[in-house]
């Protein structure tokens, strides 16, 4: 693995261009009568078709980064663009179906609808979007067995286990082709060997799919399957490491 | 339909909240059409009672409403009988009425002179054949009573009705056989002017003179016969008798102290007397309430037409308690309304409220989805309404079933206006106007009250949504 | 005997000529002494009406079950309108103190009372003069002549109020006009001197509402006129009045007096 040095970090380009790309990035948040500087100055990319991971101890503002990748957030000061959009410019409608169209989402805590049964929370995006019945069916079930999951198509999450949940929550933040996946911690609340499963169908998916995953996570077996690895601390980038591998 | 759907299962997410929820908007909505449909029939009764008792309009000389009381000969409609066919024979009006019939009102003392008491009265002349017709107006089926059969023929101008205080004050209680009268207390007897003591000329043997000119056999008849006297038009004494056939208890003291109803024959005798013999006015009782306008704009015209210089007054004006009735009866029902819809607001903003902040992370999840504020928005409002559907749908059922079992039983009750027990009825059937509104209403006012919520769910922040999960 | 019969119808003819112009003579005599109802009605008048202006004290009491119960003393003052014919008569109320200083105004049909303590008029209207001492007021103020068409129904012997036999006129009356008060009177009148000793009132309807007896025929005022007439009521028949005329006396009353508007100025003597 290559590391890049800390002192100064130049633009980073791809030839094939990134999916997102952060300019000098500063997130200021009010906590009570507090002003909390979150992220202190951020620049990098986030290359295509790989497995991205943001790491950094917690409280090093990990989870804001990826709010302000996932255009949940905007940031105080500096740009952000998501697929070649100024995401900064965008109103809160604009926004919203910006990230219905081109952002996936994986939670930690699988945040799926707890009264839609598997297969309609796996539609859900596509009805955002409007998409056909028919064509929502068919791809929700394709989805499905993708996953692994064409058993428990009616199965409500709270008649899932973890895993089989983190697998309809993969399959939902999939279904439309979102130009990349975000993933707040996915194997935290996973034990080891249902977390290591559920790594090696995201890698499965981002192959078969050639979607860009962007990740943050504590998890090693994770953090050991990164094509690119960015450190944060105290709102900084401190770290870049590449991968290696041709994503 | 995805709204709809994720909305039908929140609701039954938690049954309890819901259910509890469900109840109040469904005895709300029950509650306000059994007060509606109490207050229809209500309206429906006083309305009957009024127009059997006035018809729908009465035709009067111009003038006579507001004047012609004090002096309703003055006020006759001249050549009545012409006005009277005009209005029997037009075609236009034929269609629209059932009884047209002339009545005249007077005034004057009313004496039982064998044991000294008289007392002023006020009534009516009446056709008596027509005002039985009357009585049989029975539009919406209450089967109020706003008459009861007089017992009066048309040819027999002697015979009379009056209310029981009249009998009571004139002192012909056992000659009718009425009970409950308290015997007459004795005043004390006026003394004699002292002056009278020492007359200049000795006292003329008045008792002799008196019996002179006494009818033979006139010597305390047992027939309840009472004098009327009252000035003609002409301003001459008059008096005539009557005999008391029926008392009718009249729902005001006032009237019920005072009232004689006689044949308009012997009404028009004591009161013009010598001079033309014409009627205070006609009165016009339609088939239907709703021909009202129609027939008073008719009128108006055939007055008109033929220079009748005539003026029409419909029965909410006759009845002044009528409109005062309907106005209580709305009013407080207005206020029901009210009340009912503030309860329901409060308990579906806060049922709704308490679901929004159970489902914080989920909102922040589906924003995060890319669901828009105003789809947040339209969610929760959804449920509320949803809610409200619900409710007022199960309250209407269950007014039916009131309004079924209230109608088959046995309860009664004495309205105003009107004498004696009715059955109580709920008119639910036929005010189909009222459940539509009510039903519409209270879906509104869950809507309504679950906007607050939506709006607070709408504009939550996504990131600190996020974090409740 | 031919002869002797010719002799006599020559000779009866004349006489029975003569018979006849005396028998003729006779009737046209008590023709002459038979007056036309028209005639009695004003000679009726004329005895109840002195037939210039006057002022004469009334005594009225009233009696309830033929005992007397309240006495009033009026001064009544009464003028003819020129016009119109009607009586106008003004009533002073002198006795007793409680009342003294009210007055009714009676114009034709119209009654007008005024009271001292308020200085305010007001009119009675018919229908408030249907009991009481206005009623009495209607008979007294009756207008023969003007108001009435007369019959004669024949002669009849009437016992008055003191239990005399009078022969009378007994004249059947009816309302001429609108402003008669009562539809039909019936009248006695006694032969000879048209004293009137009874009259009977009746309404529109038909039926008896006063009857009046007039006695005690003094001369007052040029001419013999009633010192008392008694009212009795025919419809109330426990009550009766009777009114005392004295002091009868020619007086010029101005017209000002039969005014409504006048009467809070009035100070008659």
């Amino acid at each position: 693995m290559k590391t890049q040095a800390l002192a100064q970090l130049p633009e980073i380009e791809r030839a094939d261009g990134a999916v997102v790309r952060l300019f000098n990035v500063v997130k200021v948040y009010k906590a009570g009568d507090v002003e909390v500087s979150a992220i202190k100055g951020i620049t990098f990319n986030i290359p295509r078709q790989c497995f991205s991971m943001i790491v950094g101890p917690s409280g090093s503002g990990k989870t804001t980064l990826l709010n302000l990748i996932g255009c949940i957030d905007k940031p105080t000061q500096g740009t952000i663009f998501v697929a070649g959009q100024d995401v900064g410019t965008l109103n809160d409608n604009t926004i919203s179906d910006f990230r219905a169209q081109r952002v996936g989402f994986i939670f930690q805590n699988f945040s799926l609808i707890p009264v839609l049964s598997a297969w309609e929370n796996i539609e859900y995006p596509l009805m955002l979007l409007g998409v056909s019945a028919a064509e929502r069916r068919e791809r929700a079930t394709r989805m499905l067995e993708a996953v692994g999951l064409s058993n428990q198509r009616n199965r409500r999450p709270n008649e899932l286990s973890g895993g089989q949940k983190q697998r309809v929550a993969i399959a939902r933040a999939l279904v439309k082709g979102p130009d990349f996946v975000l993933a707040d911690e996915p194997t935290a609340n996973l034990d080891s060997q249902t977390g290591a499963s559920i790594v090696d169908l995201m890698r499965r998916m981002q192959e078969e799919y050639s979607t860009t995953f962007v990740f943050s996570t504590h998890d090693p077996h994770l953090m050991s399957r990164a094509d690119e690895t960015f450190t944060i601390r105290d709102g900084q980038l401190v770290d870049h490491v590449f991968g290696g591998n041709q994503c | 339909m995805l709204t709809l759907k994720i909305a039908f299962r929140n609701i039954f997410r938690n049954t309890r909240r819901s259910l509890t929820t469900l109840s109040t908007i469904a005895i709300g909505v029950t509650a306000v059409l059994v007060f509606g449909a109490y207050i229809t029939y209500i309206q429906y009764g006083v309305q009957t009672a009024a127009v059997q008792r006035t018809g729908h309009l009465q035709v009067f000389r111009n003038g006579y409403f507001n004047y012609g009381t004090a002096a309703p000969a003055d006020w006759g409609i001249d050549r009545y009988q012409d006005a009277l066919r005009l209005i029997r024979e037009d075609h236009e009006l034929k269609q629209l009425t059932a009884v047209v019939t002339p009545i005249q009102s007077l005034a004057g003392i009313a004496g039982n002179f064998e044991n000294n008491t008289s007392k002023p009265f006020f009534g009516t002349g009446f056709v008596p054949s027509d005002r039985d017709r009357m009585k049989q107006w029975n539009e919406y089926g209450t089967g109020s009573q706003g008459l009861k059969h007089s017992g009066l023929k048309d040819n027999d101008l002697t015979q009379g009705i009056t209310g029981t205080g009249l009998v009571r004050i004139l002192g012909l209680c056992d000659r009718l056989h009425l009970d409950g009268c308290p015997p007459i207390p004795k005043l004390a007897a006026r003394q004699p002017d002292p002056s009278t003591n020492a007359l200049a000329t000795p006292a003329p043997d008045l008792d002799d003179l008196a019996r002179r000119d006494k009818p033979v056999g006139d010597a305390l008849s047992q027939e309840p016969v009472i004098d009327l006297l009252a000035a003609t038009a002409g301003g001459a004494p008059n008096v005539v008798t009557l005999r008391v056939s029926r008392v009718e208890m009249q729902t005001l003291k006032e009237l019920d102290d005072n009232y004689v109803g006689m044949n308009i024959g012997l009404a028009q005798n004591l009161i013009y007397g010598r001079d033309e013999h014409k009627v205070s006015g006609i009165v016009v009782q339609l088939n239907r309430t709703e021909d009202l306008e129609k027939a008073r704009a008719r009128l108006l015209a055939l007055s008109k037409e033929h220079g009748l210089d005539l003026e029409v007054r419909d029965f909410t004006e006759l009845n002044a308690q009528y409109n005062q009735i309907i106005g209580m009866f709305r009013a407080i029902f207005a206020f029901i309304s009210a009340i009912i819809a503030i309860v329901v607001l409060f308990t579906v903003t806060n049922a709704m409220g308490m679901s929004v902040v159970e489902r914080t992370g989920e909102i922040g999840t589906s924003r995060a989805m890319g669901i828009r504020r105003q789809g947040i928005r339209k969610q929760f409002l959804t449920e509320g309404s949803l809610l409200g559907i619900m409710g007022a749908t199960v309250g209407v059922m269950l007014a039916y079933f009131a309004a079924y079992a209230i109608n088959h039983s046995a309860i009664t009750w004495s309205p105003p206006g009107q004498v004696g027990r009715v059955p109580l009825r709920l008119y639910l059937i036929g005010a189909e106007w009222l459940i539509v509104i009510t039903w519409i209403g209270l879906l509104v006012v869950s809507a309504l009250a679950a906007l607050i919520p939506a709006n607070r769910a709408a504009r939550m922040v996504v990131v600190d949504a996020l974090r409740h999960v | 005997m031919k002869k002797y019969f010719s002799v006599l119808v020559l000779m009866a003819f004349p006489a029975f000529a003569i018979f006849m112009m005396l028998a003729l003579r006779m009737t046209q005599v008590q023709a002459s002494e038979q007056p036309t109802a028209n005639e009695i009605m004003e000679g009726i008048d004329r005895v109840r009406n002195p037939g210039h202006p006057y002022r004469v004290v009334l005594a009225l009491t009233e009696y309830v079950n033929s005992k007397p119960r309240d006495r009033d003393g009026l001064i009544l003052y009464v003028k003819q309108d020129e016009q119109s014919r009607h009586f106008n008569n003004l009533v002073r109320f002198a006795e007793p103190p409680r009342d003294a200083g009210k007055m009714v105004l009676y114009r034709g049909t119209n009654l007008w009372f005024y009271d001292p303590n308020s200085k305010a008029s007001i009119r009675i209207s018919p229908q408030q003069r249907l009991i009481g001492q206005a009623a009495e007021g209607d008979v007294l103020s009756v207008n023969l002549a003007r108001d009435y068409t007369a019959k004669i129904v024949g002669e009849e012997a009437l016992q008055d109020a003191d239990h005399h036999s009078r022969e009378c006129w007994h004249l059947d009356l009816t309302a001429a006009t609108p402003e008669a008060i009562y539809n039909h009177v019936e009248y006695w009148a006694e032969r000879g001197t048209y004293h009137p000793i009874k009259g009977k009132f009746y309404s529109d309807s038909g039926r008896l509402l006063k009857i009046a007896y007039y006695h005690k025929y003094e001369e007052q005022a040029g001419g013999l006129r009633p010192a008392q007439v008694i009212l009795i009521d025919a419809v109330n028949s426990n009550l009766a009045t009777t009114i005392d005329y004295s002091d009868y006396r020619f007086q010029d009353i101005p017209e000002s007096w039969l005014q409504r508007d006048y009467l809070p100025r009035l100070k008659p003597e």
